[in-house]
């Protein structure tokens, strides 16, 4: 494959166009992505097995669960089970399978609240906050019981900046940070508590494979396209009408794409009032202070803001003032529950509060676009019309995730040879 | 004449306090419920009157809005929640938009 140029535009970083993130990773080849990854069950159950019972899952926040005793439900249709995230009297959280020692039934049947203990509705057998088994009615009637082996079955749990993973192999091979890798470095000292203070979030069941949903939030080609009423001139320009991004990174699983903020933006006469009393998404003013060096890693005066997709599923997607996240919990092959949530610093002041509902709406109105795409391409996938797809070089992280997945789900180290020398192994290259 | 709801000053507003609504799915519910002319018209008036408005409730922090201002600030918000309506979409839902009854918020 020659690097020839392909005709695009000037990027907008000013760079010249043509397979800029082809030539960063080549490794990744060229070619289309097969288009039954969408649909088939095989597959599905093949992910379910192999990766998300073996990664670390992004369940919430800390802010969450402040007090020992307070915890929340994570249904994990994915894993085929349910936990509790707990904050300990130890005030470190916890997570456990959802499931009574005696006979299996599931423990907590709300999504959260705040406790001194979770006792099984069915026959009353009571377990502390670090999941001992405390109590067992009517005792002396067992044969045997040993309750200092029958508590509540851990599960992995760990916290990155304030971020809840867990992770249901009863044996990580790796912990968090080491999961995370450099793009968690490079994060390391952004606001998220600050920004965390306040949030705002939605979900819905969609009738979509998870990366179908996926695979629309990490790239920029649509923009110009089907954001073309609600943004039209934030992320492209005169020179960059195609919304190339300012910068890609890619590690072993995850990816960072540094997206393009136009000067051409004119902000509409409410956009101008948000924007006297706060934050709102794209801004012409970026300021260093303060960031880690993996936020507008070039430090672009042209920036909006960055994606960072965790792998497999979770968004952490930053900018200057907020962040929002994006998280697709598969549920079946064709079934995925979408949550986005933007995360502010708590408004003190009326018009703080009326800057981030604007950003708030503007946030939800972009991503109800989004969202149209996401059923209207799984009902067509089923059709099997198409056998492969052809990826444009901005479409690199999608190209990244299928590559990743495809080497998972074939057995193929991922790890740590692209981390040492910024390019996979030649085994596979 | 009914008993006034917003202060003094903004009672030219009196004819919009169905908009002023205290959660998101309560604006978003009217915005996409409702006509574009008076989603329109809203707008307009509202917009009039922000030079003014925000300074006015900016007197008071976010906690101790008294209820005439809280009822204002309301306002406020559900012009936020139009804006794209008027500035963007020409209509009240999301043009080619998923289907916003299935996008259910958890906050207020």
């Amino acid at each position: 494959m020659s690097a020839t140029p392909n005709g695009t535009p000037a990027n907008g970083n000013g760079a010249a166009g043509g397979y800029k993130w082809h030539n960063k990773y080549p490794h990744l080849g060229t070619g289309p992505v097969p288009a039954d990854v969408f649909t088939s069950q095989e597959q599905f159950e093949l992910e379910r097995e192999r990766i998300f019972k073996k990664v670390w899952l992004n369940v919430g926040r800390v802010e969450r669960i402040p007090n020992p005793g307070d915890y929340f439900v994570q249904d994990l249709a994915v894993c085929n089970t349910s936990v509790i995230v707990v904050r300990g009297k130890d005030g470190a959280v916890h997570a456990f399978h959802n499931m009574c020692s005696h006979r299996g039934n599931k423990i907590a049947w709300d999504q959260g609240g705040t406790c001194q203990n979770f006792t099984c509705k069915f026959h009353g057998w009571s377990y502390g906050l670090d999941g001992k088994l405390k109590f067992v009615p009517d005792e002396e009637s067992f044969f045997d019981l040993k309750k200092e082996t029958l508590g509540l079955t851990r599960v992995a749990v760990g916290v990155w900046e304030g971020f809840i993973f867990i992770n249901v192999d009863p044996n990580p091979t790796e912990t968090l940070q080491e999961y995370l890798g450099d793009l968690a470095t490079g994060l390391e000292g952004y606001p998220f508590g600050e920004f965390s203070t306040t949030s705002t979030s939605w979900t819905s069941e969609v009738n979509a494979n998870w990366k179908v949903i996926k695979d629309a939030f990490q790239e920029v080609y649509h923009i110009a396209f089907l954001h073309k009423r609600s943004i039209p001139d934030s992320f492209t320009s005169k020179d960059n009408p195609y919304a190339h991004s300012l910068d890609v990174t890619l590690y072993p699983r995850h990816g960072s794409m540094s997206l393009f903020g136009s000067a051409d933006y004119k902000p509409s006469p409410v956009a101008k009032l948000a924007a006297q009393h706060g934050e709102i998404v794209i801004r012409s003013d970026f300021s260093a202070d303060g960031l880690p060096a993996g936020v507008n890693p070039l430090r672009s005066e042209a920036w909006s803001l960055d994606l960072n997709v965790i792998f497999p599923a979770f968004f952490v997607d930053v900018s200057q003032g907020s962040y929002f996240t994006h998280q697709f919990m598969p549920i079946g092959v064709d079934k995925t529950l979408w949550t986005s949530t933007q995360y502010y610093t708590k408004a003190t002041t009326p018009g703080r509060r009326f800057s981030q509902e604007y950003g708030n709406v503007i946030f939800r109105d972009i991503i109800m676009e989004d969202g149209r795409t996401f059923e209207e391409t799984q009902s067509m996938l089923s059709s099997g019309a198409k056998k492969e797809f052809y990826l444009h070089d901005e479409e690199i992280l999608v190209r990244h995730s299928h590559h990743v997945i495809d080497q998972m789900l074939t057995g193929q180290p991922v790890d740590r040879a692209f981390a040492a020398n910024g390019k996979e192994a030649a085994s596979h290259a | 004449m009914p008993e006034a709801r917003l202060p003094e000053q903004f009672r030219d507003l009196e004819q919009w306090i169905g908009w002023s609504l205290e959660t998101e799915g309560e604006r978003s519910d009217r915005r996409q419920a409702s006509a574009m002319e008076d989603i329109t018209a809203f707008y307009e008036a509202m917009l009039a009157r922000m030079e003014e408005v925000l300074p006015y409730l900016e007197q008071f922090s976010l906690e101790e809005l008294p209820d005439d201002a809280k009822r204002l600030f309301y306002l406020t918000l559900s012009l936020a929640e139009v804006a794209p309506a008027v500035e963007q979409f020409g209509q009240p839902s999301v043009v080619d938009g998923y289907d916003i009854k299935r996008f259910v918020a958890s906050h207020r």
